[in-house]
């Protein structure tokens, strides 16, 4: 069994359409996602009444005990589908975590099976009041208590963990990070609709950042924002139709089964045993190999996922992350660098898990990349944790 | 509004650990088939693939490394607010290689390095519940764990 994807260039991405990222949009999210929709359509050519496919991940990403409201705090598939004025085939939401790359499978899967012609593939984040990830919570039952009343809760001290395990393994320099949350930065502050534009990030900034739950400064982790993007996706043929060079989807790898642990304990081998699986799935759906790779984008929504990302995949050797980025690996500006965060990422932009990495591969692939326009041929989107995500492979011919 | 530290709520699968963590002995739910330990435990086991685990709660030591640490500045859950800062160690159990548990750090000197040898300990917060948590060994502790099995059931 080859494992390569059969639907691989078979369905492309036609046009896109993104909101302004805030801390908080002045119209509710439902609204917003309306109309950055609507745009998207109107981006890749088409009309309303022609999508007769929706999909998403509706997820609502917090740790913390904020309710979960269709139209307010997220936006589900069905919801923009009722507002659209289109009669869908095709409703479908990503229940796991990786939630781009399992929504982009959704959407390709059906489209490849005629399932639906025109998808529209939407994520709408929201940064509800109060904490983000602030939960209330006086009693634990059913999984959490194995780890609540011991002080063990939410995704601060879940990466934490596995980063200090990586920084004592390797005997990193904590320091080194700064140059991966600057290089997020330098690029978001590119990019005009990103919460960061025009606003760099120094190192002596970075290293002067609070601490949140060591070694995880408040600058190794994303902004909560409101934000929506849209995509519309089609088959390779009706794309070739339509106002925008398309770009491909190779094919897409979602992490498989990991071991059974306490609530969000993440060891560092777990991290890279799964990891390698998904990089290994990966390759083998699309034939690619990491050096075909000309414009890796990886998740950044804690800055040591770039670590982790760039170890699985095989883009350095393991435990060899932070002297790649040390020795500026990833610098987007240097001649003979991976520009990994190119898009901005999640740092860069606020977070919108996993959107600026798609965004990135389509709009440098579709040449659509303005000032920012790189000679890229091949792009990864990856998204969330290596062994608890997903990367989907993006070219600009179909492979 | 105070929001007070998160209290367990014992059910089936976990009855026998809270009251063995009440008498301050850390039991942990092993397999009836292949006596793997497992935490937390689940409808199978995850070792030997026995969708009738039947597990039951035994004592083991609770000595193990330490394998990362996490000092808590900003605490998600609210509960925990007024105890900022604090350290969670997260340790590799002498019962069972590749066994994994996360606790609050208590003690001098709190200052973990990898591979330090820990000892379980408990915290009562009240009169029927103590949470287990860890405390740094000086001295190396000689042999590895053997667990007793003398504390079965639940």
């Amino acid at each position: 069994m080859s494992g390569r994807f059969p639907g691989g260039g078979r369905v492309a991405i036609a046009g896109f359409a993104h909101s302004a990222v805030q801390r908080r949009l002045d119209r509710s999210l439902g609204a917003i996602t309306v109309e950055v929709a609507r745009a998207a359509i109107a981006d890749a050519g088409l009309a309303p009444e022609m999508i007769d496919g929706f999909v998403t991940s509706a997820l609502f990403p917090t740790a913390g005990t904020h309710a979960v409201q269709d139209g307010i705090s997220t936006v589900t598939a069905n919801w923009l589908a009722d507002r659209i004025g289109a009669d869908p085939r095709y409703v479908a939401s990503f229940q796991g975590v990786g939630q781009i790359p399992g929504s982009v499978a959704l959407a390709v899967n059906a489209i490849a099976a005629g399932a639906a012609d025109y998808v529209v593939l939407h994520r709408a984040l929201h940064n509800p009041r109060g904490g983000y990830h602030d939960n209330s919570m006086t009693t634990a039952a059913g999984p959490q208590q194995w780890t609540a009343p011991q002080g063990y809760g939410g995704p601060l001290s879940m990466i934490a963990l596995p980063y200090n395990e990586y920084l004592q393994r390797y005997k990193a320099d904590p320091e080194t990070m700064a140059a991966v949350v600057v290089e997020a930065r330098k690029n978001g502050a590119r990019i005009p609709w990103s919460y960061w534009f025009d606003r760099p990030l120094t190192t002596a900034e970075y290293l002067t950042a609070p601490m949140m739950s060591d070694p995880i400064r408040r600058l190794d982790c994303d902004i909560p924002v409101d934000g929506v993007a849209t995509f519309v996706l089609t088959s390779a043929e009706r794309a070739r139709d339509l106002p925008h060079p398309p770009v491909y989807i190779a094919g897409y790898a979602s992490s498989g089964p990991h071991r059974e642990r306490l609530p969000s304990h993440w060891p560092l081998d777990d991290i890279m045993a799964g990891g390698c699986d998904t990089a290994r799935r990966l390759w083998a759906a699309t034939g690619l190999r990491p050096e075909d790779v000309d414009l890796p984008q990886l998740y950044d929504g804690f800055s040591p996922f770039v670590y982790f990302w760039l170890e699985t995949l095989g883009l350095c050797p393991v435990g060899q992350a932070h002297r790649f980025v040390s020795d500026g690996g990833i610098d987007s500006d240097a001649p003979g660098a991976l520009p990994v965060l190119s898009g901005g990422g999640a740092l860069g932009n606020g977070r919108m898990h996993g959107i600026p990495q798609m965004l990135e591969c389509y709009l440098q692939l579709s040449g659509r990349a303005g000032d920012r326009q790189r000679a890229a041929t091949v792009g990864l989107a990856c998204h969330s944790s290596p062994h608890y995500g997903g990367a989907v492979a993006y070219t600009r011919e179909p492979l | 509004m105070t929001v007070t530290r998160p209290l367990p709520i014992p059910d089936d699968h976990s009855a026998g650990y809270w009251a063995a963590a009440r008498r301050h002995t850390l039991a942990l739910p092993r397999c009836a088939r292949c006596h793997s330990f497992a935490l937390p435990p689940s409808e199978t086991c995850r070792h030997c693939g026995t969708f009738e685990p039947e597990f039951r709660f035994e004592a083991v030591s609770g000595t193990g490394r330490v394998r990362s640490w996490t000092m808590v500045r900003k605490a998600s859950l609210l509960g925990f607010a007024d105890q900022v800062p604090y350290l969670l160690v997260d340790v590799e159990l002498s019962a069972q290689p590749g066994l994994r548990m996360i606790g609050r750090l208590l003690g001098e000197p709190a200052d973990p390095h990898l591979d330090d040898p820990v000892q379980v300990v408990f915290e009562d917060v009240d009169d029927d519940i103590s949470i287990p948590a860890f405390t740094l060994v000086r001295e190396t502790p000689g042999r590895g764990d053997t667990p007793t099995g003398d504390e079965a059931g639940r």
